[in-house]
């Protein structure tokens, strides 16, 4: 995976001797961000137009503590995460077949390919005519959202599995309980993980605009509800909420990913 | 799963009976994705029959054409396109302009001088993070209704993506070349034309393709919000007056668009600046890297 990049992952620098370098660099940018931020706002704009640092963090802190932050995250973190199941299991069926059979690839290709260049507002709106402001729509919108990343990862990964060794492994009379076991699932997974990990990052973000466009609860609700508010803070400060602990759950996948995959070493060096 | 599915992986046609002519018809790449349109559709309408609020194909058919040719909704109001066509295309094409060349400065700031990377590395990974409809509410605040918004939301929401692609494509130039362009003493012209812009261009196409994508994406959402023309405010002006085969048509219309200029335009642009990459033979037409573009 190099090409295409949403992530600074790539260029960060990896030796251990600009360790410091980066660690300082991280510090000096948030400081700096806040400091242009802080001026921006009180010097160029207007506390109104853009409010201060200080004033999103107080209302941050005001939604953390009166804690009713935690029924729409958990509402937005549920729909997400089973939006997310219902796609995975829908994909990994079209995701093998793809990979297996020259038809089912040259079926599913056009629907795949595409579904990364439709506007995401699509999504959010059509979920909305068809299951109403309900629980479902934003769940369906994040499964239909999710479903081509995983099957194309699947089917890359089916394409990638070594024949040979599944050859050898029939040539030896293993069963095939332990060819999927020990030789497809190995080879699959590292592509699997990618794929989860874009599609995460991409199933979110529908979830909450679904919930900007018509629902009763979760953190897309509370920006459409601070929008129509008129309150620029609070705006900001729960997109600034959702955002932080959404990429916490995202390096956190990262992190597991490394884990499952740190026998495969080339990875590191490639 | 038997041992018979496993083994099927190799689709030779060695030990395979001949099939007919008919049958090597129906299971041509091009019947297939016939197929999958047709299966499309068929589903379409089958969802139009269990959803009472989901227009069916032909209906949405009609109220394109009706909405192109200028004809009667059926009252008082006509059919408007070019108008709104043509608007969201003026805003989106500024947007996208300015959104591209301020994005190919920082990323080529971010890719050559390691002290702007090291400070915006985490930075920018925030506003890679930050969801399209959040630039359309700010700006709609800021802006009020008009051109400003959806042209600013464009701007806000492609930067990012350009700048790190771009970024990307700086570093991806080795160390070693520069080491010795600088013991071969050549100039910082020739530098630049047969080293940078060969390594950079592939990148640059993909930065275009994800501004593109992007910038769609943003500017119906900034119109559906904050605006009083263009295709994402009649989109809402049907989805309001609950005339969902207006808003569905309108859907199609600007997905439609965005798949022409990308299958057609943009992503053989990619290719085609990505020709001198080596690809294995037996790597296949799907990978990831060109598909992911999140156009939320």
């Amino acid at each position: 995976m190099t090409q295409a990049t949403t992530s600074l992952e790539a260029t960060a620098a990896g030796p251990t001797t600009s360790r410091w370098w980066r660690i300082g660099g991280l510090v000096l940018g948030w400081v700096g961000f806040v400091l242009i931020w802080g001026l921006t706002s009180r010097f160029i704009l207007d506390e109104f137009v853009l409010p201060g640092p200080a004033k999103v963090g107080a209302a941050m802190w005001d939604i953390v503590v009166q804690g009713e932050f935690i029924d729409d995250f958990a509402a937005s973190i549920s729909k997400t995460f089973i939006g997310f199941a219902l796609g995975a299991l829908m994909a990994v069926p079209i995701g093998y077949s793809m990979g297996r059979r020259r038809y089912w690839k040259a079926f599913f290709h056009d629907g795949v390919v595409g579904a990364g260049s439709i506007p995401g507002i699509t999504y959010a709106v059509l979920a909305l005519v068809i299951f109403g402001t309900g629980y479902l729509g934003p769940v369906l919108a994040v499964a239909m959202i999710s479903l081509p990343y995983i099957a194309l990862s699947v089917a890359e990964g089916v394409e990638g599995v070594d024949i040979n060794l599944i050859n050898m492994s029939q040539a030896f009379k293993r069963a095939p309980s332990d060819i999927i076991r020990q030789v497809m699932v190995p080879s699959i997974m590292p592509f699997v993980f990618a794929g989860v990990r874009l599609a995460f990052a991409i199933a979110w973000k529908v979830e909450a605009l679904t919930e900007v466009f018509g629902s009763s609860n979760g953190v897309g609700f509370q920006i459409r509800y601070a929008f129509q508010a008129f309150s620029i803070t609070n705006v900001i400060a729960w997109t600034l909420l959702f955002i932080l602990f959404m990429l916490l759950i995202e390096r956190g996948l990262a992190k597991i990913e490394a884990h499952v995959f740190r026998w495969r070493i080339w990875e590191a060096t490639a | 799963m038997t041992a018979a599915t496993v083994s099927g992986t190799q689709d030779t046609s060695a030990n395979r009976k001949p099939k007919s002519k008919l049958r090597r018809t129906l299971t041509s790449d091009t019947s297939a994705r016939v197929t999958f349109y047709v299966a499309v559709i068929v589903g379409w309408q089958l969802v139009a029959w269990q959803v009472e609020r989901m227009p069916a194909p032909w209906e949405t058919l009609q109220f394109i054409y009706t909405e192109l040719t200028g004809g009667t909704h059926g009252g008082v109001v006509t059919g408007e396109f070019w108008e709104h066509f043509l608007a969201t295309l003026q805003r989106f094409s500024i947007g996208l302009a300015v959104g591209f060349v301020l994005g190919v400065i920082l990323g080529l700031a971010i890719g050559s001088i390691r002290f702007v990377r090291s400070l915006l590395n985490d930075v920018l990974l925030v506003f890679l993070a930050l969801p399209a409809v959040i630039w359309a509410f700010l700006t709609v605040m800021w802006f009020g209704l008009g051109w400003q918004a959806p042209v600013y939301t464009v701007i806000l929401a492609s930067i990012p993506f350009v700048a790190v692609n771009v970024a990307q494509g700086v570093r991806s130039v080795s160390p070693e070349l520069h080491l010795m362009s600088d013991a071969f003493q050549v100039p910082r012209s020739r530098r630049l034309r047969n080293l940078m812009l060969p390594a950079i261009t592939g990148y640059l196409f993909t930065g275009l393709r994800f501004a593109v994508i992007i910038g769609w994406n943003a500017v119906l959402l900034a119109e559906w919000f904050g605006a009083s023309n263009g295709v994402g405010w009649r989109s809402r002006f049907w989805y309001d007056a609950a005339r969902y085969r207006g808003f569905l048509g309108w859907v199609i219309v600007f997905i439609v668009f965005i798949f022409v200029l990308d299958g057609f335009v943009l992503r053989p642009l990619q290719r085609h600046a990505f020709r001198w990459r080596e690809r294995g033979d037996d790597e296949s037409d799907l990978s990831l890297d060109d598909v992911v573009t999140t156009g939320i």
